[in-house]
């Protein structure tokens, strides 16, 4: 510590004033003011330069705080316009039907026959048209079979009301055959096809035609539509059994317009369409039920 | 420091900051745009300056601050219109205050805010110094100057009858 002297008294003074003196250098201080009165009337004016402690307020401390008192902003409720549009109804899915295999392989094979009968059918029937057609020019009838040693078939058909109706070509061939020699089973066979729409069907099933006729007890000779031309049987006026007989193959031909070849197989179109609402009740049986649950 | 502390530092410091703004340049409003930008400083710089030393630093930017604003006054001269005008002038009540605060008018501005720092908010040379950006020895020089002066003014013939 410095020894206080009157060199520098006023120094201690001033860091007495401004309190920097410690406690020892303030003891010493007071030690020598009180030895020279002159230096503690210069303390006193020194102390008047002090200044006292004013309590003097910020007027605007308010706005110096940050934050302090936050302002809460409700989010504003932005309504958007057009939410009726934005709105979906989901729409009710279709009922989905479970098919077992076998019910997907007999579909598989109705769809065959089908599309199998449907083109059979319209080939039988367009050459068939065609075959009549060419073949009555030549003085030829498109039947199968001929009936031998059978005198009642004979001059039966120049009677037979059934003539009038048919085709054109029908016509022709009857026309044909009435030129030429009209007693013959060709004849019977000519008229079916005049008095059938579909011809065809009459054609082929001829040889059963022929073995379900209950008056005819002999052979069944398969001849060839070519050969039938050839044959003649002489007329016999007055006989009945041929118009029986004539019938009789016109209701064959007009069941057997109901079945459909398929292949080798011949079946019943009545048969099908009962198929074909057993399952339409099956499969609408299903859906009631899954709607009822 | 935080949201937090430079609030609490609002409310312990601001009116230090004003005491000795108002002290110096005997101006209202001057005061509080000073105080005003010292704290907006800090609040700009609070993630850089600790809580405890934050008053340090709102005087070092208010007395700064202080320093530039008086020597713009100084340019444009308007000291005496601020000593005339009565209604910024800060009110002295008593006469030996009111001849101290005049003898405080005679120093200079780093005199007066030495003896402000000194007296009003108690700092010491050291703290001083680091407000007012002079080391401790020039502080204390200047301080003991100003006491001399305002000692002197004191003391005058005037002041006396």
């Amino acid at each position: 510590m410095q020894n206080i002297s009157l060199h520098n008294y006023q120094d201690f003074l001033l860091r007495y004033i401004d309190g920097e003196l410690d406690l020892r250098e303030t003891e010493a201080l007071l030690a020598f003011v009180a030895l020279h009165p002159a230096i503690a009337e210069e303390l006193e004016t020194l102390q008047l330069t002090k200044l006292d402690i004013e309590v003097i307020t910020c007027p605007n401390k308010a706005v110096l705080y940050k934050n302090i008192f936050p302002v809460i902003v409700e989010p504003a409720t932005i309504v958007y316009p057009h939410k009726q549009k934005l709105f979906k109804k989901e729409k009710e899915k279709a009922p989905v039907i479970l098919l077992k295999w076998w019910a997907v392989g007999a579909a598989a094979v109705f769809l065959f026959m089908m599309v199998r009968y449907g083109m059979l059918d319209q080939k039988a029937a367009s050459t068939l048209s065609k075959n009549s057609i060419s073949k009555n020019k030549v003085s030829t009838v498109p039947t199968l079979s001929v009936i031998k040693n059978n005198p009642t078939i004979n001059n039966s058909i120049p009677n037979n009301p059934t003539v009038n109706t048919g085709s054109m070509a029908a016509a022709k061939v009857v026309t044909d055959i009435k030129n030429n020699t009209p007693n013959t089973i060709e004849y019977a066979a000519a008229q079916n096809i005049e008095h059938q729409s579909m011809p065809t069907a009459s054609m082929v099933t001829a040889r059963e035609t022929a073995q379900n006729m209950p008056s005819y007890n002999g052979d069944i000779i398969d001849v060839k539509p070519t050969v039938i031309a050839e044959i003649t049987v002489p007329s016999m006026p007055g006989n009945d059994e041929i118009t029986e007989i004539i019938e009789t193959i016109d209701t064959e031909a007009a069941s057997s317009n109901r079945s459909v070849m398929v292949g080798a197989f011949e079946i019943d179109k009545d048969k099908f369409r009962g198929l074909f609402r057993k399952a339409n009740a099956l499969f609408k049986n299903k859906e009631n039920n899954r709607n009822e649950k | 420091m935080t949201e937090k502390d430079y609030n609490e530092s609002v409310l312990l410091y601001a009116d230090n900051v004003y005491r000795f703004i108002v002290k110096n340049l005997r101006h209202t409003e001057d005061a509080e745009d000073i105080v005003q930008s010292a704290f907006e400083k800090l609040w700009i710089h609070k993630d850089n300056v600790e809580p405890l030393k934050a008053k340090s630093y709102l005087f070092t930017v208010a007395y700064h601050l202080l320093i530039d604003h008086t020597r713009k006054a100084n340019r444009i001269t308007l000291q005496e219109s601020f000593e005339n005008d009565s209604q910024t002038a800060y009110q002295e009540n008593k006469a030996l205050k009111k001849v101290l605060h005049d003898a405080l008018a005679t120093l200079n501005e780093t005199q007066r805010s030495l003896v402000l720092l000194k007296d009003y908010e108690g700092y010491s040379y050291e703290e001083i110094g680091e407000i007012t950006k002079l080391t401790t020895d020039q502080v204390r020089v200047y301080l003991h100057r100003a006491r001399l002066k305002l000692r002197s003014y004191l003391i005058s013939p005037q002041q006396v009858l």
